[in-house]
């Protein structure tokens, strides 16, 4: 019983491992090479950055239309850190990773807290002027960072070092994917549920919506900008116009394809919509036709994404759940009224 | 008996419409306060300044000794003001258990940071709240829906769901909306009897709006009678149903040709 409960837990751990393990197993057998694995590496950051945008969008029930613009603060702040102060040039190699980890740190942090900045005059907003908003928040930091000459402005920022590899990726993936799913399982997640299904009811239920908008849009910022500086550790160059309102669009696709309120929705949506237009270069400049026929007809068939609504085990926490990790069964106990000393 | 809540000349105004003019009340704790009066006559509108959703024009809404006028409606739900809707307004993908722990959030002392770890204590403070809600549902007779999703519920559990997750609040006083609109007459008598238990219990003081006399007469100590916005009667309900003010509110003032 206790072995079984741990195998269970860990059991996602050793199936990600495996899966990398494969991975490399097929790069050095030669059937999968870098480009594959840059691709790969693009669909995990892209795997973070839907998560991050279902959080506000998918669970709060906001619309936010912005969310490239917290990834183009990730990226630069992180960016700084690597390129400009603690450049490889000065740090030893050994302070590589610790160097990298700060980066990441710090681009979340200061997306979190424009993030917050933004949220907290913004989120009396609802539905389509929230959205406005956002949108033109990602606007706003474009054109900011293109005005910033110690960055490089609209050039933008060269000579990132490649710290983040494919490893790296499938750390902060499988991260985010624990952290949301426990903050979706607690207080937090279901008070963003109730505002999400019903602002005026969770109000009168007590649940401070503006409060509980505003942690989860500092949240999702946070997300977004570790993914932004992860994802300008694999790229190496960013730029501004990287982080437009078309890469915002993209992440909305990935999230409504997938399926939004899902964080299964979330992995299938990002991956398979970043390797599509990859799988379809052979048919050139009708592979963008294809790809959006392709969105048509999902959205046509399956409203609610690709997965419908569907969970994997791993990524939902159910009320049996909650009794095996107390190592007990849910049918035996509090049901009864009489018994409560027992339980 | 004590005094909870202390309306004072409540008067709110949309544009040059009065909707409610001077509403004052005294809750006494314990006690079962009716509102009648005809449809349009500002009973919900009435709800919505007790809650928070509108603000009034002038008047107070003391609890405790604090004006409660110009706070937000999760402030008056924090004061112990928990109400139900007249077009039900449930956490429509949420199962049945989830909706009543999210009223569960102002209580709950789940930290971010534990919660985003999932500590031992946060799996802990889960299972304890996960019990508390199922012994609710087992007094309301809702455990076997338990993980239903709400909008799957017929429509009198969903009624019955929405008056369950409000007694989760740990309210002081329950508002009822029209608890019983549109149900059939078993419905009425089973919501009538939970209120029976929910008054016995719980020893809760209970303000509801309702239309069918037959399910407000017997279970109201005190009846508010409003028209046009104003209070026309106020008394027991026995003085309330020969109040010849409030037989014209409710028949017009031709009845006396015919009787």
């Amino acid at each position: 019983m206790k072995f079984s409960k741990r195998f269970k837990s860990i059991l996602p751990v050793i199936g990600l491992a495996a899966l990398y393990g494969l991975i490399m197993l097929l790069k050095s057998m030669g059937i999968a090479n870098n480009y594959h694995i840059q691709i790969l590496m693009f669909a995990g950051v892209n795997i973070m950055m839907t998560l991050s945008l279902n959080v506000v969008n998918g669970f709060t029930g906001q619309f936010s239309i912005g969310h490239a613009g917290f990834m183009s603060l990730g990226a630069y702040g992180s960016a700084i850190i690597t390129t400009l102060i603690l450049k490889p040039s000065v740090i030893p190699a050994s302070m590589e990773i610790p160097v990298f980890l700060l980066s990441l740190l710090v681009g979340g942090l200061v997306a979190a807290m424009v993030g917050y900045l933004i949220g907290l005059p913004t989120l009396k907003l609802k539905g389509d002027y929230l959205a406005i908003v956002t949108l033109a928040f990602g606007e706003i930091v474009r054109a900011g960072l293109r005005l910033i000459e110690p960055i490089g402005a609209a050039r933008g920022m060269i000579g990132v070092p490649n710290y983040a590899n494919l490893a790296w990726i499938f750390l902060f993936v499988a991260l985010t994917l624990f952290f949301v799913r426990n903050i979706i399982y607690s207080r937090f997640g279901r008070a963003w549920i109730a505002i999400r299904d019903n602002e005026i009811a969770a109000e009168a239920m007590g649940i401070d919506s503006t409060r509980y908008k505003i942690i989860s849009f500092t949240f999702s910022a946070f997300i977004a900008g570790v993914a932004g500086g992860l994802y300008a550790h694999v790229v190496s160059f960013i730029q501004p116009d990287t982080f437009s309102f078309v890469k915002s669009s993209d992440l909305l696709v990935f999230l409504y394809a997938g399926g939004s309120g899902s964080l299964t929705g979330s992995i299938v949506g990002a991956l398979l919509l970043t390797s599509l237009p990859e799988a379809l270069r052979f048919l050139a400049s009708w592979r963008l036709v294809i790809y959006a026929l392709v969105l048509v007809i999902v959205m046509l068939y399956s409203p609610k994404g690709i997965t419908g609504g569907y969970e994997l085990p791993f990524l939902r926490i159910t009320r049996k759940d909650i009794y095996e990790n107390r190592g007990k069964k849910i049918s035996e106990t509090p049901l009864q009224e009489t018994k409560e000393g027992d339980v | 008996m004590a005094t909870i809540l202390s309306v004072k000349n409540l008067t709110i105004k949309f544009g040059g419409l009065v909707a409610v003019e001077d509403f004052s009340v005294d809750v006494q704790e314990g006690e079962l306060l009716a509102i009648i009066g005809p449809n349009g006559a500002g009973k919900t509108t009435v709800f919505n300044m007790l809650t928070g959703i509108y603000k009034p024009t002038s008047g107070s809404i003391e609890m405790d000794g604090k004006n409660l006028v110009g706070m937000r409606p999760h402030q008056f739900a924090a004061h112990g003001l928990a109400r139900t809707f007249q077009n039900i307004r449930l956490f429509h993908n949420a199962s049945v258990v989830d909706n009543i722990k999210m009223a569960y959030t102002l209580h709950s002392s789940e930290k971010f940071f534990p919660a985003l770890m999932r500590t031992e204590s946060v799996v802990e403070q889960e299972w304890e709240l996960d019990m508390e809600v199922m012994r609710l549902l087992k007094i309301f007779n809702l455990d076997q829906q338990a993980d239903l999703l709400s909008k799957n519920l017929p429509y009198g559990p969903q009624r019955k769901l929405e008056i369950v997750r409000a007694m989760m609040l740990k309210p002081k006083i329950l508002l009822l909306d029209e608890p019983v609109a549109g149900m059939n007459v078993a419905e009425i008598d089973e919501i009538a009897s939970l209120i029976a238990q929910i008054r016995e219990k719980f020893k809760m003081t209970i303000i509801l709006i309702e239309h069918h006399m037959n399910f407000v007469m017997p279970i109201a100590d005190r009846i508010k009678v409003l028209d046009f916005g104003k209070t026309i009667a106020e008394g027991n309900p026995g003085d309330i149903q020969k109040n010849p003010k409030v037989i014209e509110a409710y028949l017009g003032g031709g009845y006396h040709a015919i009787a």
